[in-house]
């Protein structure tokens, strides 16, 4: 172990400082939106409540979690969070493999009709007519199937696989391993980075997806959150009052319900992150594999 | 005469590479049939709708259908070349956007770079969590605060700025600085989220490369720039490429929670343009030709991108 | 031996492939079974015992009905007033809702594809009702209706038929509004009484009101005082507006209805605004203002005057309470501008429409559904419950009993389709339930004189189809342009020229269009 340079140090302490400010600064919103979730309404609507709670409770809170629509839509994102996830890192991680394979003839062109449709698509209205077609409108499978491949997520997942050396596989194949021996035994345990990141992308997609529910979901126990809290939401950030009627403004959530909404909301997905990290820390020992 | 030798040639090593990517077939077999899941999936889900492209020359109407609806030809794509403001549109849309590649691009990347030299795992991870945060709220959110701050009469900022004797600055209606707030804002929403892709590719360089640099008596700023960047480089290239394809989506939720008349002049993008002028609604065929005009402009742009990265850089997506 | 490895390597495909099959049917299934268990869940399982009892008797022969509805905050199915209407009517009702986002897109798409709602209910967006009417996805309603629906012909004036119309058929049943004034200046009266003024009546007070609070500074507010606040989209400000002989969207200038762009007072209000705010008497910074920032700067006593709805005013009571527990406000009537002119905007048309879209499997059975619901007495219970129970009648007037009203009647509006006579005193019910708010409502609407309510006439325009197409683009066109004038940003030399742009974008068609209709009225 070498010991630290004076430079080291100069480094170190311009690095640590530079990460803090920006933590600071980046924890400032959710600070906000926390604060005013747990604060009395006045405050929040006087605007005295800036990163910390003015007023102190959590009735609001309470109010919020407790509620039947919220608790439902909470199950329905939880479900369409976990299979939609599950199902897509496989499918995305098999397709990807052959892909990251381009010496092989026709991989080139299949690669190219992936990209196509990050660019291209049929619109809204061909794609719901397909999902009525296929009979998921109003079923979860609406929200999971068309959301299977995302081709960004496939192009870093294949990225990743041709960054791995080949002398692993091909002292493999001498060994006469065939190509899903080797995906499974050597490629996949190598990849705990790259799938750990983009199970987070479809985690948090999954959890986010606004429009698809929008479009798919009619009834009121179907809507995964997205739905709920930007019903929520919505109903007091119209542009402007003025389309809208007397019962309308008569029935707008508390700026604090909507807060805590948000924040409940949210948190189940933030806790993904931290969990999954100890795949991005560690750091890949392909010589351990190797020997 | 040489030429008929070198065609001859390479109709020689034709046949042969004809023969050889056969074989490769046959010997990979397994491989092809790893991709036929992948294949339904893209038949079905994606390019079965794609007929619907073919509503942006029609006049559509939903309850007539693709068949029942008139033709009108490229006519939705002049109404949005030639309105008035569309030129001032796209500059702004080419502006934001150029702006948002040169600043916000590297910003993650630096994240990731500073991010693995931090020893302290606890905070590594905490730090980690807080700058992704700002993701997962929404613009309108964020914009709200974001008023507050900038906010000419007690906004944070402002007061900092009072207190060095400086005049307030009205950050939100300023048509000079609205750019400049669409990209900073932009940037600190993002730039955490955006990083994770970084820090997990250089969670994947091997471990042992540093240790020999280490040992070779590299210090670590030579590795961050002799190992991490390299290492990161497959991934940055695809992540470029990729960003340039969206050039033409400058940030149109945002910019809609942020704007006001008097920043449409450097502020008002192709997608807002769309929303404000109440074009795109219900109007389905306008909207598809937009759309398409964008993918159109994105899908050039990726394969240029592509192009160019393997010739200068040896690296490609396809 | 080969085959076998070959058999060998496949395997493990194999197996993930139908794992993956397996996942994926058992998710399909679990998806549409969910849907058919769900569909029966709804109507016992969350449905109150007293559904369940009625489901016994309701007639055999009264198929299910589909309604479709805007967005509310809780479930139409279980909500209270769904039983209610069940029993009353026989008819058992699967409620489906609109998204609050959107809801346009959503409905554009349900019935494009044929989804088969009996009835459709949905915010008075006449151009997108007239789209479906021409685009020939609606029932034409008049055949049916006057063989099933005389309550609904009794709850229909000719004038309202007329208005929804579109190729002279009947394709809705509007909801009539229920009441005519929405807006003024909200000032704070103990600022006005520390600077020694009256409420004001007209313009010149109004200035001079604010002109004191900027100098005074009554609430103490340093640089960040505030004399008048408002949000960014409010370019034609309310009362305003209505002292230069514009309340409306359009108004009747010398027997022609003109928009306020085309107005000759159009110029005079501007300079007025713009004035305002160059002497600091307008926030400075309302261009950036959201809604809620407005509300934030009078609400924590920053600034002295916000121009807001009626129904915001029981939050920035509460709110200002708790900051100031001293303040007090009021709404100022309508002033009187430099050549005599005063007024509000009176809401005229509807509230909402309601359709059978062609898809519907059972329209003559909802329209005897609808008819039924507008039964005097069950659309009483329907309005606002059972007397003793959910209000009480005070000096002839309807008070609603909390906590019992709000639970069970307060989005009671969501039901109907189409409303009786008596359908605004019914409504005042939910006024009533706060009086701060009821205050304020009643002095626009019960106190003002009648004559400064000024009708919007086009609230009652039958369907104009190119007046339709524009308008919503023409007003954006104007507000931002209004916003520039106000903030110094444009000038008023450019007025000609802009009209000229705002004629050949559809201004000009538009108004031959409506002129056309108003002369021969």
């Amino acid at each position: 172990m070498r010991s630290k340079s004076a430079g080291d140090y100069v480094l170190d302490t311009s690095i640590y400082l530079m990460l803090t400010l920006m933590g600071v600064i980046t924890l400032l919103p959710f600070a906000n939106v926390l604060s005013k979730a747990v604060s009395e309404e006045w405050a929040i609507v006087s605007g005295k409540v800036g990163i910390f709670p003015v007023g102190f409770q959590l009735d609001t809170m309470k109010f919020v979690v407790t509620s039947s629509q919220f608790l439902q839509a909470l199950w329905i994102s939880v479900l369409v969070a976990v299979i939609g996830t599950l199902l897509s890192l496989l499918l995305t991680a098999l397709t990807a493999y052959p892909l990251s394979k381009r010496q092989l003839p026709g991989i080139g062109v299949i690669i190219v009709l992936f990209i196509f449709t990050m660019m291209f698509n049929g619109g809204i209205i061909p794609n719901y007519l397909l999902i009525r077609e296929l009979g998921l409108i109003d079923s979860l499978g609406a929200l999971i199937y068309p959301a299977l491949i995302s081709v960004f997520n496939l192009l870093v997942i294949k990225s990743y696989f041709e960054t791995l050396p080949e002398s692993l596989e091909e002292s493999a194949k001498l060994e006469g391993a065939g190509n899903l021996t080797i995906l499974f035994r050597i490629i996949l345990p190598l990849s705990g980075p790259v799938l750990a990141t983009i199970g987070l992308f479809y985690a948090v997609y999954f959890w986010n997806d606004y429009f698809n529910p929008l479009l798919y979901i009619n009834s009121t126990d179907l809507r995964p959150l997205p739905l709920y809290l930007q019903d929520i939401v919505m109903n007091a950030n119209a542009s402007s009052a003025l389309d809208r009627t007397a019962d309308q403004l008569m029935n707008v959530p508390a700026e604090g319900v909507r807060s805590a909404t948000v924040i409940a909301s949210t948190v189940p997905i933030l806790l993904v992150y931290p969990y999954l990290q100890k795949y991005f820390i560690k750091g890949v020992l392909i010589g351990s594999v190797k020997g | 005469m040489a030429s008929g030798t070198k065609a001859a040639n390479t109709k020689v090593a034709d046949i042969k590479v004809k023969r050889n990517r056969w074989k490769l077939f046959r010997s990979n077999l397994d491989m092809y049939l790893l991709l036929v899941p992948g294949l339904a999936f893209l038949l079905l889900f994606k390019y079965t709708p794609m007929y619907g492209i073919i509503i942006a020359f029609q006049e559509f109407n939903i309850f007539t259908g693709l068949s029942g609806s008139e033709w009108v030809g490229l006519e939705q794509f002049n109404k949005l070349l030639h309105s008035e403001e569309f030129l001032q549109v796209l500059i702004n849309t080419l502006l934001i956007s150029l702006y948002k590649i040169v600043i916000l691009f590297p910003l993650p990347i630096f994240i990731a770079l500073i991010l693995n030299e931090v020893r302290r795992m606890f905070f590594k991870r905490a730090i980690q969590t807080v700058i992704y945060l700002p993701h997962f709220l929404s613009w309108v959110i964020i914009s709200g605060l974001f008023l507050n701050i900038l906010s000419p009469s007690g906004g944070i900022v402002n007061e900092i700025i009072r207190s060095f004797g400086g005049a307030p600055i009205s950050f939100m209606t300023d048509s000079d600085m609205f750019r400049s707030v669409v990209v900073f804002t932009a940037g600190w929403k993002e730039s955490g989220w955006s990083a994770i892709v970084f820090i997990a590719a250089i969670a994947g360089i091997e471990q042992e490369q540093y240790e020999a640099a280490a040992i070779d008596g590299a210090g670590r700023i030579r590795q961050m720039f002799s190992i991490s960047l390299p290492g990161m480089l497959p991934i940055i290239v695809l992540m470029f490429i990729l960003r340039i394809g969206n050039l033409l989506e400058a940030g149109t939720e945002q910019i809609l929670t942020m704007y006001n008349p008097l920043v449409y002049a450097t502020g008002d993008v192709i997608g807002t343009f769309v929303y404000r002028m109440g074009l795109g609604q219900q109007d389905y065929s306008f909207s598809t030709a937009v759309g398409l005009f964008n993918s159109l402009v994105g899908f050039l742009l990726i394969i240029l991108g592509n192009t160019l990265s393997r010739k200068f850089l040896q690296r490609s997506i396809w | 031996m080969k085959n076998n490895q070959k058999r060998k390597r496949l395997q493990p495909l194999l197996l993930v492939l139908t794992a993956l099959l397996l996942v994926l049917s058992a998710c399909s299934s679990g998806g549409s079974d969910g849907e058919g268990n769900n569909a029966p869940a709804n109507g016992n399982g969350n449905g109150n015992t007293a559904a369940e009892g009625t489901n016994a008797n309701a007639d055999a022969d009264k198929p299910e009905l589909k309604r479709l509805s805007v967005w509310q905050g809780e479930d139409y199915n279980t909500y209270p007033v769904a039983a209610l209407l069940e029993e009353k009517t026989g008819y058992p009702v699967k409620y489906d809702m609109l998204p609050q986002d959107k809801w346009q897109e959503k409905l554009n798409l349900l019935l494009g594809s044929g989804e088969p709602y009996d009835a459709v209910t949905i915010y008075a967006d006449k151009a997108l009702y007239s789209d479906f009417a021409q685009k020939g996805a609606l029932v034409d309603l008049m055949p049916l209706i006057e063989e099933y629906g005389p309550n609904i012909q009794a709850a229909l004036t000719p004038e309202m038929m007329e208005a929804v119309k579109v190729n002279d058929k009947l394709y809705a049943i509007p909801d009539a509004v229920t009441y005519k004034v929405n807006s003024s200046i909200l000032i704070r009266t103990d600022w006005l009484e520390q600077v020694g003024l009256e409420k004001p009546t007209t313009l010149e007070e109004l200035t001079a009101a604010l002109q004191a609070f900027k100098e005074q500074d009554p609430g103490g507010n340093g640089n960040k005082n505030v004399p008048l606040t408002i949000h960014g989209n409010q370019p034609m400000l309310e009362n305003i507006v209505g002292a230069f002989g514009m309340p409306n969207a359009w108004n009747e200038v010398d027997g022609e209805l003109l928009p306020r762009i085309l107005d000759p007072s159009y110029a005079d209000y501007v300079t007025y605004v713009s004035d305002l705010y160059e002497q600091g008497l307008l926030d400075s910074e309302f261009v950036a203002n959201k809604d809620a920032t407005a509300k934030e700067k009078f609400s924590s006593g920053q600034a002295g005057a916000i121009i807001v709805h009626w129904a915001d005013i029981p939050a920035l009571a509460e709110t200002l309470a708790q900051t100031h527990p001293d303040a007090a406000f009021e709404f100022i009537g309508a002033l009187t501008g430099p050549s005599g002119e005063a007024g509000f905007s009176a809401n005229s048309g509807f509230d909402r429409l309601t359709f059978i879209p062609k898809s519907s499997n059972h329209p003559e059975e909802a329209i005897k559904w609808i008819n039924a619901t507008l039964e005097e007495e069950t659309f009483k219970s329907l309005a606002i419950g059972e007397e003793g129970t959910h209000y009480k009648v005070e000096d002839g007037a309807y008070v609603p009993i909390q906590p019992i009203f709000t639970d069970e009647r307060n989005l009671a509006n969501n039901y109907m389709s189409g409303v009786t006579e008596h359908y605004p005193q019914y409504w005042q019910a939910r006024v009533r339930k706060n009086p701060v708010m009821y205050e304020a409502f009643s002095f626009l609407n019960n106190e003002q004189p009648e004559e400064i309510q000024i009708t919007n006439v086009l609230g009652l325009s039958p369907f104009m189809p190119t007046y339709s197409k524009n308008n919503q683009q023409l007003e954006t066109m104007v507000g931002d342009y209004t916003i520039k004038l106000i903030a110094g940003a444009e000038s008023l030399d450019g007025l000609e020229e802009f009209r000229a742009k705002y004629n050949a974008a559809g201004g000009e068609a538009s108004v031959n269009e409506v002129n056309e209709w108003y002369a021969n009225r």
